[in-house]
């Protein structure tokens, strides 16, 4: 479950408070933050959303700068296998691994990034898709490597441009980035950049974690520390259940 | 009402977990096969990952076929003894097969055989049971005399001999060690708890009443589910206890209804049911096999 958020008004109001501390200090080109530290994985949890949001002291939006969110997932390993036909039947053929790829992905900008940014400076933040540093070991060929990208982005752990950074009044922007339920636990940094006339000007890292909590963490931890004392559970709940319905239902 | 499986890492809807409980836990309670054989391809089809979906399944199976084996052995329909046989030599046969599964994945041919195998035996089970349990209504139709209990050769010549009681039978324990081991090697082989295969060896091989053959069978099930569940979560942590409550709230319930509507049936009636029902699994697989898959690249995580 998240932690309940506040209405959005305040927190671009409070990002303002930021860009502008009293006015004393110098004006800062990108203030940027998230509305939550932790997303918890608890027994009711069916997906989330994260809110980017920030303001700069810029004027956003068109003949202004334009602002890219970046977010990556902890790094897994992938296999994708091909299907092959033999006498006229489907059997699992070739596999490709990619041992580290982002479990989770997603670019997002107040246009798409490949529009504000040279394809030199996209490779070197690694923002768009198509600039993941994809290495596979095993079989090769391009189809792989596109059905990995098919495949996440069905799955909604990868997404380019599913929903653009929204800018209100030149200055505020902010960005609703949906988690679907089947996000691995980890370190998520969020990258959020300022972008002007093909430059980043300015940069600010986010993170937050996702985390298994309350019973479903309970029983993660169990099942990974006491691996054979969590399969006597099982068979026992399990033959605990099947006598509890023999009692509940039997009939004379 | 979506819940977040903590194994397999994503959330489902609970009441649509249920409902698969039930449907195979009646199959188990209605004809003594634990119905991994369905229930793990439907698991995936809720796009569950296909190690927990095999390793939870069977201890789902595990909670169904303890519930269906207790209401069988209220009717007194378990030979202990037999059962007792039937376990050894599926343990042994379980080894062996786990064995001989790395060599095949070494050779990697794994899926093609596994594939082919099922059909194949799915196929000959189903034809075999439907004919010979079709003739059997027919001859109760025409009033036949009835045959003998079974017939006798060369098995019943074999040292080591045992008494069955409940099985009405006085046989070599060779025979119910071999039928244990091979339904042990292959269940293993193909990652199902066998069920389906052991039922029609122990009526047509041991020539056992019916009646007996399913509530041994489970007690069987029971047995193999609860070593391959221990295995599951020791070695590869993918039992996903949340995953099997959810399913065996149906499931329970599920393989009463199925052990009360199986007493009510006629034992050639019951073999008629579960061989059509073996035939029309093996038509599903091999439906699905000779279709063109829609995705041709699946991912996995490794």
């Amino acid at each position: 479950m998240m932690r309940r958020r506040l209405p959005l008004l305040s927190l671009l109001l409070l990002a303002l408070g930021w860009l502008w501390p009293g006015g004393a200090a110098r004006a800062q080109d990108l203030v940027a933050r998230l509305s939550v530290e932790r997303v918890e994985l608890s027994t009711t949890f069916a997906g989330a959303s994260v809110l980017v949001f920030g303001a700069s002291e810029r004027f956003l939006g068109p003949g202004g700068a334009e602002v890219i969110v970046v977010t990556r997932g902890p790094v897994v390993p992938q296999v994708v296998r091909q299907k092959v036909r033999i006498l006229g039947m489907w059997f699992n053929g070739p596999a490709a691994r990619f041992p580290d790829v982002p479990a989770f992905y997603a670019v997002a900008g107040t246009l798409p990034a490949w529009r504000l940014l040279p394809e030199p400076l996209r490779e070197r933040y690694g923002i768009g898709l198509d600039q993941l540093p994809l290495r596979s070991t095993g079989a090769r060929g391009p189809a792989f490597r596109a059905a990995l990208l098919r495949l996440k982005q069905q799955q909604g752990l990868w997404q380019e441009d599913i929903a653009p950074v929204a800018i209100s009044g030149g200055r505020l922007f902010h960005l609703e980035m949906p988690l679907p339920s089947s996000i691995p636990e980890g370190l998520y940094r969020v990258e959020v950049l300022l972008v002007d006339e093909g430059r980043v000007i300015a940069q600010e890292t986010l993170s937050f974690e996702v985390q298994q909590v309350g019973t479903a963490a309970a029983i993660a931890a169990v099942s990974r520390d006491q691996p054979l004392l969590y399969g006597v559970i099982c068979v026992l709940l399990a033959i605990l259940a099947g006598w509890l319905g023999s009692v509940i239902f039997r009939r004379s | 009402m979506q819940i977040y499986l903590p194994i397999a890492e994503m959330s489902v809807d609970a009441f649509l977990l249920v409902g698969v409980g039930l449907l195979v836990g009646w199959l188990s309670g209605l004809f003594g096969v634990g119905g991994g054989f369905l229930l793990t391809p439907l698991l995936l089809l809720l796009g569950i990952p296909a190690p927990v979906a095999v390793a939870s399944g069977a201890n789902q199976v595990l909670g169904a076929s303890t519930s269906g084996m207790i209401a069988q052995a209220r009717r007194n329909n378990v030979d202990w003894t037999m059962g007792v046989v039937l376990v050894l030599g599926g343990l042994a046969g379980s080894a062996l097969g786990i064995s001989f599964f790395a060599w095949l994945k070494g050779a990697g041919l794994v899926d093609a055989a596994v594939s082919l195998f099922y059909v194949i035996v799915l196929g000959t089970l189903g034809v075999l049971m439907v004919m010979e349990s079709a003739r059997a209504i027919r001859r109760r139709h025409r009033r036949a005399p009835p045959r003998r209990l079974h017939e006798h050769f060369w098995m019943h010549g074999l040292p080591f001999k045992l008494r069955f009681r409940k099985s009405r039978l006085f046989i070599s324990v060779i025979p119910p060690l071999l039928v244990g081991g091979g339904v042990g090697l292959l269940s293993s082989i193909m990652g199902v708890g066998g069920g389906f295969m052991l039922v029609p060896a122990m009526i047509y091989l041991l020539g056992m009443p019916t009646a007996v053959v399913i509530g041994t069978s489970l007690f069987h099930v029971v047995c193999i589910a609860a070593a391959v569940t221990i295995m599951a979560a020791w070695q590869l942590g993918t039992v996903d206890i949340v995953l099997t409550l959810l399913l065996l709230a149906g499931g329970v319930a599920g393989a009463q209804f199925g052990a009360q509507m199986g007493s009510r049936l006629r034992g050639e009636e019951t073999r008629f049911l579960l061989g059509a029902l073996v035939l029309a699994v093996a038509a599903m697989l091999l439906w699905r096999l000779t279709t063109p898959p829609d995705q041709l690249f699946t991912l996995a995580r490794g």
